[in-house]
């Protein structure tokens, strides 16, 4: 049987049983309903537009704090995602894709400051980096599940942030200051300059999008399917002739590229990194993130990252109890909607839609 | 020879003492997290912080003239009382639903930060000192040991082996097990298994009080104390195997004492560090971790 009449057979012995109630089964689900208010995945591109609009705007109508700030958010965002990603679509809560965000954010310090000024190349070697640390990492922890996983991801985040805190090397606990900001070349067709703010506002943006949309195109393959199919029911997988561990392990890669190459641009907005990047904090943040925007939906985080940032803002000038702040989030969301922003918006937009 | 045996004895054998009473108290925060887990399926990320109170309690009760002994008894009550309320008003309004492990997770994680700024807050950002009830020193085979800490093994050792015994020695044990391994089952013979549930929480934040005060004379009392902590505690529960009471009680030992003999050659940063490298060698070897859970068989 070839690899293509596989998936067919596959997907179809898959949703016959039921056991892919998926994002993208409910979708399929809805778009098969005539009379199921505004259809799923119509929905999904229509908050997506809304929220890109936004970001597009945004940067006319505010000054320039507020353009850096929507910078961090952005890059927040994308360590959120890739939380997110794990969560929604493998169903492994990591409380320590921080790891990643941070290791992007020191390969990028180091080679700028003193390899090279070509994004492209730093790129490279993150991507390249990373995919051989996430690999090895993510063939003993993805054995693990549920727990398990939470836990041991957060013990490993919490190593790296003990190693960059004490290598004389990478700074200690000042970290490495005074990295450049480069401009980033397009094969002659023109390049960015991330030493604007405006500039790199939109930078930032298009890498995120850009993120965004390839996570979306790749959860719509069949790789996708078998993914979805993993996170619903483990058991079953393996008789249909995939080896989960595989897959997991894929995704987890994946998710740590998210993670890495938001990190990676991080340090050139302030020019510099430390160990804070990879501490508890950060991975306190990133979950509010998520869970705020919600948390199995590839929008959430991103939302959610724009949402927690600039609340951050505004509670740290009013008072110095952010922590209180944050922390109430996670109870009020956990108890309330576990769906988060993105799940109260769909629900909205489907019964203004029914009546 | 010589140098070898009095190097031995004066410096690796008192360190690894040492090693031991760490453990220990380590062990009481590791046995509330691995009963908690074993019973409600939680994991309970606030539990470093349920620890940090212990001993912000046992500072607070004796500048007040409680004494120490006094706040060994009332801190831990505090702490089991916080610990209750988390199950109670929140754990318990989530209900039974597919993503609950995750969504407990998350919650006792709000809690922890909630607690941690409070205390912050109420305390300040500044670290305090609990003065130990007991000073001096024993003197036992050559070696010099601090008195306290002896008391912490003994005190330690006493609660771990109560705890045992209320386990597999007690009609109430009987009913914790069982409700482990089949909650319905237990529910239909007639047991109040919610009361069973808060109270296995309730306990397990009392151990955690516990060794929140023994430890609070060795160590400085501040907000962020419970972190470190509760990773070594979970790094203990994970090698021990998730829900397993004797795992969790070597696996402390364990750990605390490869902590304790590395940072004799390494610095204690890399000391700790050797400490998650056990555990990572433990999963790749053995996922499960050395023990069965709970009412497992």
């Amino acid at each position: 049987m070839t690899k293509l009449a596989q998936n067919v057979v596959v997907k179809g012995v898959i949703r016959a049983g039921g056991l892919l109630p998926s994002a993208l089964c409910r979708a399929r689900k809805m778009l098969s309903m005539p009379r199921g208010g505004l259809q799923a995945a119509s929905l999904t591109r229509i908050m997506g537009l809304i929220a890109v609009a936004a970001a597009v705007v945004l940067p006319l109508l505010v000054g320039q704090f507020y353009i850096r700030l929507g910078i961090e958010a952005l890059l927040l965002g994308g360590l959120a995602l890739s939380t997110g990603i794990l969560l929604g679509f493998v169903g492994l809560l990591s409380l320590g894709q921080v790891a990643y965000f941070g290791v992007g954010a020191y390969i990028s310090a180091l080679l700028f400051l003193q390899a090279t000024g070509s994004f492209w190349l730093v790129l490279a070697a993150v991507v390249i980096c990373v995919s051989a640390l996430a690999a090895v990492i993510g063939a003993i922890v993805i054995r693990t599940r549920g727990v398990y996983f939470a836990l041991i991801s957060l013990a490993f985040s919490e190593v790296l942030h003990k190693i960059a805190f004490n290598t004389v090397a990478l700074g200690g606990s000042d970290g490495i200051l005074g990295i450049p900001a480069p401009r980033i070349g397009f094969a002659g067709i023109g390049q960015i300059d991330l030493r604007d703010d405006g500039q790199f506002y939109y930078f930032a943006l298009g890498v995120i999008v850009v993120i965004y949309f390839a996570i979306r195109r790749i959860l719509a393959t069949p790789f996708g399917s078998v993914l979805s199919a993993i996170r619903d029911n483990p058991e079953r997988v393996p008789y249909l002739g995939y080896n989960p561990f595989w897959f997991r392990l894929l995704a987890y890669v994946a998710a740590a590229q998210v993670a890495a190459v938001s990190g990676m641009v991080f340090p050139l907005l302030r020019g510099y990194v430390s160990p804070d990047l990879l501490s508890f904090e950060t991975t306190t943040r990133s979950l509010a993130m998520a869970l705020v925007g919600g948390l199995s939906s590839v929008l959430g985080p991103l939302v959610g990252g724009g949402v927690i940032t600039f609340m951050d803002s505004l509670v740290s000038s009013l008072t110095e109890r952010h922590l209180l702040v944050l922390g109430l989030i996670f109870v009020i969301f956990v108890m309330t909607c576990p769906d988060g922003l993105i799940g109260i918006a769909a629900r909205r937009l489907t019964r203004r839609e029914r009546k | 020879m010589a140098n070898w045996v009095g190097y031995l004895h004066l410096v690796v054998v008192p360190q690894a003492i040492d090693g031991l009473i760490i453990g220990l108290a380590l062990a009481l925060v590791a046995l509330g997290l691995t009963m908690i887990f074993g019973l409600l399926g939680v994991i309970n990320l606030a539990h470093g912080e349920l620890y940090m109170l212990g001993a912000y309690a046992a500072f607070s009760l004796t500048a007040v003239g409680i004494g120490f002994w006094g706040a060994l008894f009332v801190a831990p009550l505090i702490v089991g009382a916080v610990g209750g309320a988390l199950e109670r008003f929140g754990l318990r309004r989530l209900g039974a639903r597919h993503d609950y492990a995750i969504l407990s997770i998350l919650l006792t994680f709000g809690a922890s930060l909630i607690l941690r700024d409070l205390v912050q807050f109420a305390w300040g950002p500044e670290t305090h000192q609990v003065e130990a009830p007991i000073a001096g020193i024993v003197r036992a085979a050559g070696m010099i040991l601090p008195a306290y800490r002896m008391l912490i093994l003994g005190i330690a050792a006493l609660l771990i082996v109560g705890t045992w015994l209320l386990l597999y020695r007690s009609p109430l044990g009987a009913v914790l097990r069982a409700a482990a391994y089949d909650r319905q089952m237990v529910a239909s013979l007639g047991i109040p298994v919610s009361a069973v549930l808060t109270g296995t929480f309730v306990f397990g934040s009392l151990l955690a009080g516990t060794s929140g005060v023994l430890l609070s004379p060795i160590y400085a009392v501040f907000p962020t104390m419970g972190h470190d902590f509760m990773l070594l505690a979970f790094a203990a529960v994970i090698v021990g195997g998730m829900g397993s009471v004797s795992g969790a009680v070597l696996a402390s030992i364990l750990l605390a004492e490869v902590q304790s003999i590395a940072s004799l050659w390494i610095s204690p940063v890399w000391a700790e560090s050797m400490v998650f490298v056990v555990m990572f060698l433990v999963l790749v070897f053995r996922p499960q971790g050395l023990y069965g859970r709970l009412g497992a068989a």
